[in-house]
């Protein structure tokens, strides 16, 4: 039985503002193991994004618990979860989120900037690994804008890699790309799980890009339905 | 990750480039204003190698451009002398300290000349009612109505220039550059050196000690005495009253000659007010601008950050903790900063290098380090509110916002 490496226990979310309060997530319980490949699937507005943002440590829960590695993360300083953001998870999102006046391989160096001990060979050198995992050798000098939306999400990809994380948290990464290229990345996502044994956790919207990976997890108005 | 923001900052050149502008001009006002008032204070700090404090200035005119008999300008000059409260008095031509009356040419010594010099008459009480202090020889006295050449008494900048190291007392010089462009030159313009005094500021308090020469006042010359100013060392305490007396005594004395009497120290508060009102302009269009600078540094740097919050929301996801970002943000700034100021920097060096305006390479380096630490200290305050803005954006929602 392979460990669990996310957990969120009873997890509830409530966006509050003067005048209105949005339940985003409620009593949400989901376990991730490791090496699994799971999809998360709802319409719009669901709270599927809430969840990535809350298993990324992006945002904290209104209440409930999350778990990383075993590990409750509630009482950790800023520093310490971004240290765990760093070492343990990698993004890949909907619109890339490249910086455009960086060289791909600059982007891809990104998480690595943020790694005490690694000095600038060692990060050029593992974005390269990445960039090479990708099939974007050929493309290392090359800015975002150069590149067609595919290429750009094997950067973010490749981006998500460099640091070795242990999890890939990806917001409907095929969104934005048409059905080739939708094909082309979900083929690299799932030969990292399979391959590289890389824990991954997928919003989506797509049903047949989720009856690839092997467990789905259905929400609607914030509540997990399936 | 200073790399990482050299690249960052030159990827983005066109957008930093404006300013690295405003920060290169920003430099070189805070540099030019910081020199002049540097100088200023280094001016103000110096001796003035003369004493002010208890000195009167009493100027004589007499009606309708008429010459002043030398007799009756004696007896006013005796009168007045022998007024309670009055312990001396100098006669001395319209070249006065602190006033807006400069006499200057050039001297020469053999091949060595002084560029500017000022000149000044002065007769044989003139040192002790200025309290001038003698470094070398003596002040004039009656014993140099003997001497056909001129007697003169010269500052130590001026002995330095055209004497060097060398023995200056007794020996003459002339006007001009050379003896070649001077022609025949009379007796009279044969400066004997007397004396050698300390140097004077008489311009003002903020400006640099200038070469000066006194001449001797031939006591029996009645040439041009159409005005005359006479320096009175007065007591302490003495005011109004006195004053009132002394034009009284002129008054008694050649009842058209009109008088002004004024202590030295009111010619000195005009003149610093004078010299201080462009400074001061000066000061506040440069603050008015290092505030626009500021202000405009302000807003493009909150602007830049609203404009890269999906980028912070990234680096937060990457792992950069809000003093990460933080620093970032300064760290960017502090590299533009170095690059307008470095520019600026190339310039101000061209100054001491060219020996521009006469002023000591220290000062201009101390304008230089002033410059430095202001501009980085306006752009760190600039930048340190929208950095710390930066720093508290939640990830999840600008990641979200793109």
């Amino acid at each position: 039985m392979p460990a669990p490496v996310l957990r969120l226990t009873d997890i509830e979310k409530v966006y509050q503002t003067s005048t209105i309060e949005t339940t985003a997530l409620h009593r949400v319980n989901l376990t991730i193991n490791r090496g699994e490949f799971v999809s998360v699937m709802g319409p719009s507005g669901c709270g599927k994004s809430t969840l990535l943002s809350l298993m990324g440590l992006l945002d904290e829960p209104t209440s409930g618990t999350i778990e990383v590695d075993g590990r409750a993360v509630q009482s950790y300083s800023d520093k310490e979860l971004a240290g765990l953001r760093n070492q343990k998870i990698g993004f890949v999102f909907q619109s890339y989120h490249l910086i455009n006046d960086l060289a791909v391989v600059d982007n891809v160096e990104l998480p690595l900037l943020y790694r005490p001990g690694l000095n600038g060979r060692e990060r050029r050198q593992r974005a390269l690994v990445a960039l090479d995992k990708v099939g974007l050798s050929a493309r290392t000098g090359h800015f975002p804008s150069q590149l067609s939306g595919g290429q750009r999400q094997r950067v973010a990809i490749a981006r998500a890699l460099a640091g070795g994380p242990e999890i890939i948290l990806a917001d409907e990464p095929t969104g934005n790309l048409d059905s080739v290229m939708g094909e082309e990345i979900m083929n690299l996502l799932l030969a990292l799980n399979q391959q590289d044994g890389v824990t991954i956790v997928m919003v989506t919207h797509d049903e047949q890009q989720a009856q690839k990976t092997q467990r789905v997890v259905r929400f609607f108005d914030g509540s997990q339905v399936g | 990750m200073l790399r990482h923001l050299f690249k960052l900052i030159w990827n983005r050149k066109r957008a930093n480039g404006l300013l690295i502008v405003e920060i290169f001009f920003s430099f070189v006002v805070l540099f030019g204003v910081g020199a002049v008032l540097l100088r200023f204070g280094q001016n103000y700090r110096t001796p003035l190698g003369f004493d002010s404090a208890q000195v009167w200035r009493l100027t004589i005119a007499a009606p309708n451009n008429q010459k002043m008999p030398r007799p009756d300008l004696d007896a006013v000059l005796r009168q007045v002398k022998a007024l309670p409260g009055v312990q001396a008095v100098a006669l001395t031509s319209g070249n006065l300290p602190f006033t807006f009356s400069t006499n200057n040419s050039q001297f020469h010594y053999g091949t060595r000349f002084v560029e500017s010099a000022n000149h000044y008459d002065a007769d044989d009480s003139y040192a002790r009612v200025l309290g001038l202090k003698l470094r070398e020889g003596r002040w004039f006295q009656p014993s140099d109505d003997a001497t056909n050449r001129r007697p003169v008494v010269i500052t130590q900048d001026i002995r330095e220039k055209l004497f060097g190291s060398g023995p200056a007392l007794g020996k003459v010089f002339h006007y001009g550059d050379s003896d070649q462009t001077m022609g025949t030159i009379a007796p009279t313009d044969d400066y004997e050196v007397m004396g050698v005094v300390d140097n004077v500021r008489m311009d003002n308090d903020f400006t640099a000690a200038m070469p000066s020469v006194w001449k001797r006042l031939i006591p029996y010359d009645t040439t041009h005495w159409e005005s005359a100013n006479v320096l009175m060392h007065v007591a302490p305490g003495e005011g109004g009253a006195l004053q009132e007396r002394v034009a009284r005594t002129v008054a008694g004395t050649v009842r058209q000659w009109t008088t002004e009497v004024r202590p030295m120290n009111d010619d000195r508060a005009n003149k610093r007010r004078y010299t201080l009102t462009p400074v001061l302009a000066l000061v506040v269009v440069g603050a008015f601008l290092i505030l626009n600078v500021a202000l405009g540094l302000f807003g493009v740097l909150w602007y830049n950050i609203s404009q890269r919050r999906a980028e912070i929301g990234l680096r937060r996801a990457m792992g950069a903790t809000g003093a990460a970002i933080t620093r970032q943000f300064l760290g960017e700034i502090a590299v533009v900063t170095t690059l307008g100021v470095g520019l600026g920097v190339l310039l101000a060096v061209q100054f001491p290098l060219l020996g521009a305006f006469d002023m000591p390479g220290s000062l201009y380096a101390a304008a230089i380090g002033v410059a430095v630490a202001l501009v980085y200290g306006i752009t760190g305050v600039c930048a340190w509110q929208p950095s710390r803005l930066a720093a508290g954006i939640q990830p999840a929602v600008a990641l979200r916002e793109e």
